[in-house]
């Protein structure tokens, strides 16, 4: 009696929790927010005494052991012996799942009912799970991240992870899986603020039977934005393999010479219609949603119309103002600009690093990005490892010493165009690969309009008087087509920045001996 | 399971189409590659690296002394050519090919190639940022 007394108490509380757990318009409980692990699982999934770089921690493995073959448990045990330059993110790599989810930086979630994406805030990693129902379209294809397909089973987000390569390690103390590994992921909200995120790990390569994780991931009520880590450009920072740039990064000050920046000119840019008949949602706002390709013209090697003979493409000039086309340098800026073209300049190009594009350039780099408008909220995944997250709740920006590559993003309807303004940049980016300039003065204002079902018409107005005399704006066409991203690990796999090295210490190497 | 000649051969034009449109640079070809230095290079393929932001084509190289130089070939991403319906297995090592593209500044055997030619003669575009190859 007493027991079925105490079963029918639990049941209520239950029903109580699962009535109170916040939910999605279409009744899914609702993981979007920020989230983060307290634990100490990056370290070493297993319960493990201190080392000189890392803190004791008690394990999250269920049952407490990994079970590894028996050579498997010899690679892991190789593995942590050199850990200090064998683990992936001594050197920055993509850290796969689980192992991105149990770092010790926040991550975003947004839902909607046919993606929920994950974005890191460390080095801008991202995860797009579809719940669309849609198998994968490039099954087979590995990469570091692997490929997420989602589905709710009751209120249970469950996600089956494939095709992980085999250089991840699930931990900073080398326990590790081959390529055959297969994930299961379950996210169940136990509270508001709590998940409850358990992982299955299926790998008959290496493992002896399937084994699991479990632990909490907890709302950071404090943050209302993540910000950045940016893993490689911080270490090459601090080796000195990515040099200051004093004119353009952030403090920099406004040089002496400079011509006043006339914020007020500008020419009436034309008007674009958007027709009725377009995707919308239910509130009538356009619906985004999908896979984007831009029609950059080349404006990766240049926003003014260039034609070139050989090696860097043409460009057939993007910038609608000025009229005539013609980017409004200050005077050190052109020179600078023209001097970035050369090739010992090559190597100070951000990209040619895999550092993040910045702003506009994200937009005009030639890969894709998928758009998602969650509640609150248009999210940008670019498949060159980078996202961005435009609140549309008016907030406002960071203080002014916030300094990111990605910057500061408030977004905003206005009739069928999103406009977001862009502030807090670090001035580190470049534009394009022959050096379009850009300081951390640079505040963007970008409207995306769509002109068609499937095509948006993208402008970039910047102001930087810090490299330019007044506005200028550059507008590219943006088409949705039916695909998935893929995934560029790009440090992990640039062979070209040792090249680009060579030529400018040689270029230095030759200047001193005229010196 | 490597899939016929003709097939590959359908890909690289595939993919000849989608490269004129869609170059996938992440870098300055001109700082790393000599446009005064063309390469014309033949041999036979040890391997492919099917990497991001660009993919790479290992070529042995025999010169008139019978010295054999392996020669990296720098093509666009892979996921261009993913895109286009290309796998690993689509170039098997052994394939004769004949490139034609510029040589790395830093003199190492590296070229940025932007024409592949098959042993039977068909001529196909393989990636580099070069405007001119690009008409091809």
């Amino acid at each position: 009696m007493f027991f079925r007394a105490l079963i029918v108490l639990l049941l209520v509380a239950g029903a109580a929790s699962a009535q109170t757990l916040p939910r999605t318009a279409d009744g899914k409980p609702n993981l979007q927010g920020i989230w983060q692990v307290q634990n100490r699982a990056a370290y070493d999934l297993e319960d493990h005494v201190a080392r000189h770089d890392m803190p004791a921690g008690q394990g999250v493995v269920v049952g407490g052991k990994i079970p590894y073959q028996p050579w498997a448990l010899e690679q892991k045990l190789a593995n942590f012996a050199a850990r200090a330059s064998a683990d992936p993110l001594a050197n920055c790599y993509l850290p796969g799942v689980p192992r991105i989810m149990t770092l010790d930086y926040p991550f975003h979630i947004f839902q909607t009912p046919e993606h929920v994406a994950i974005t890191f805030e460390w080095s801008q990693v991202h995860r797009l799970i579809y719940t669309n129902g849609e198998p994968p379209l490039y099954a087979g294809i590995e990469s570091w991240m692997g490929d997420s397909r989602g589905r709710w089973e009751g209120d249970v987000l469950v996600v089956e992870v494939t095709d992980q390569n085999d250089r991840t390690w699930f931990d900073a103390a080398g326990n590790f899986h081959s390529a055959a590994l297969r994930l299961t992921e379950r996210y169940s909200l136990s509270d508001a603020d709590t998940i409850d995120y358990e992982v299955t790990f299926d790998d008959p390569n290496v493992f002896t039977r399937p084994w699991a994780i479990r632990m909490q991931l907890h709302r950071q009520k404090s943050m209302d934005r993540i910000l950045e880590y940016q893993c490689q450009a911080e270490a090459e920072e601090a080796s000195g393999d990515f040099e200051r740039e004093a004119r353009t990064w952030y403090p920099a000050p406004l040089p002496a010479d400079n011509v006043p920046f006339d914020a007020a000119a500008g020419v009436e840019l034309p008007a674009l219609t958007t027709p009725a008949d377009i995707p919308r949602h239910a509130d009538g706002t356009p619906d985004l949603t999908g896979y984007y390709m831009a029609d950059g013209g080349g404006a990766n090697y240049g926003l003014e119309a260039e034609d070139r003979e050989i090696l860097t493409p043409s460009s057939r000039g993007v910038v609608i103002d000025p009229i005539d086309g013609r980017l409004p340098y200050q005077a050190w800026a052109r020179a600078e600009r023209i001097e970035r073209e050369l090739p010992h300049r090559g190597y100070d190009d951000p990209t040619a690093h895999c550092f993040v594009a910045g702003i506009p350039r994200s937009h005009y780099v030639p890969a894709p990005f998928q758009i998602l408008q969650p509640p609150g909220y248009v999210v940008v995944l670019h498949e060159r490892m980078s996202w961005r997250q435009i609140p549309l709740d008016g907030r406002a920006h960071l203080p002014d010493h916030m300094r990111l590559w990605q910057g500061d993003s408030v977004g905003r309807w206005d009739g069928d165009t999103l406009v977001v303004e862009t502030t807090n940049l670090n001035g580190k980016a470049w534009l394009n690969e022959v050096g379009d300039v850009a300081s951390h003065a640079q505040t963007v204002v970008e409207t995306f309009t769509p002109v068609g079902a499937d095509e948006l018409i993208y402008r970039a107005t910047v102001s930087d008087p810090i490299a330019y005399t007044r506005p200028w704006t550059i507008e590219i066409p943006v088409h949705r087509r039916t695909d998935e991203l893929l995934e560029v690990a790009c440090h992990e796999d640039n062979a070209d920045l040792q090249h680009l090295k060579d030529v400018r210490d040689e270029y230095r190497a030759s200047q001193n001996q005229e010196n | 399971m490597i899939r016929s000649f003709a097939a590959v051969l359908t890909a690289f034009a595939a993919f000849t189409a989608l490269a004129v449109g869609t170059a996938h640079a992440h870098h300055s070809f001109a700082a790393e590659f000599d446009g005064n230095k063309p390469v014309q290079l033949t041999g036979k393929v040890t391997g492919m690296k099917w990497a991001n932001p660009h993919a790479w084509i290992y070529i042995d190289v025999e010169d008139a002394d019978g010295n054999v130089v392996n020669w990296a070939l720098e093509t666009r991403g892979a996921n261009g050519l993913i895109r286009r319906g290309w796998r690993k297995e689509d170039l098997p090592e052994g394939t004769v090919l004949k490139v034609d593209g510029w040589a790395a500044r830093n003199g190492s055997p590296t070229a940025s190639i932007d024409s592949v030619t098959f042993s039977d003669g068909t001529t196909l575009f393989a990636g580099s940022s070069n405007p001119a190859a690009r008409q091809n």
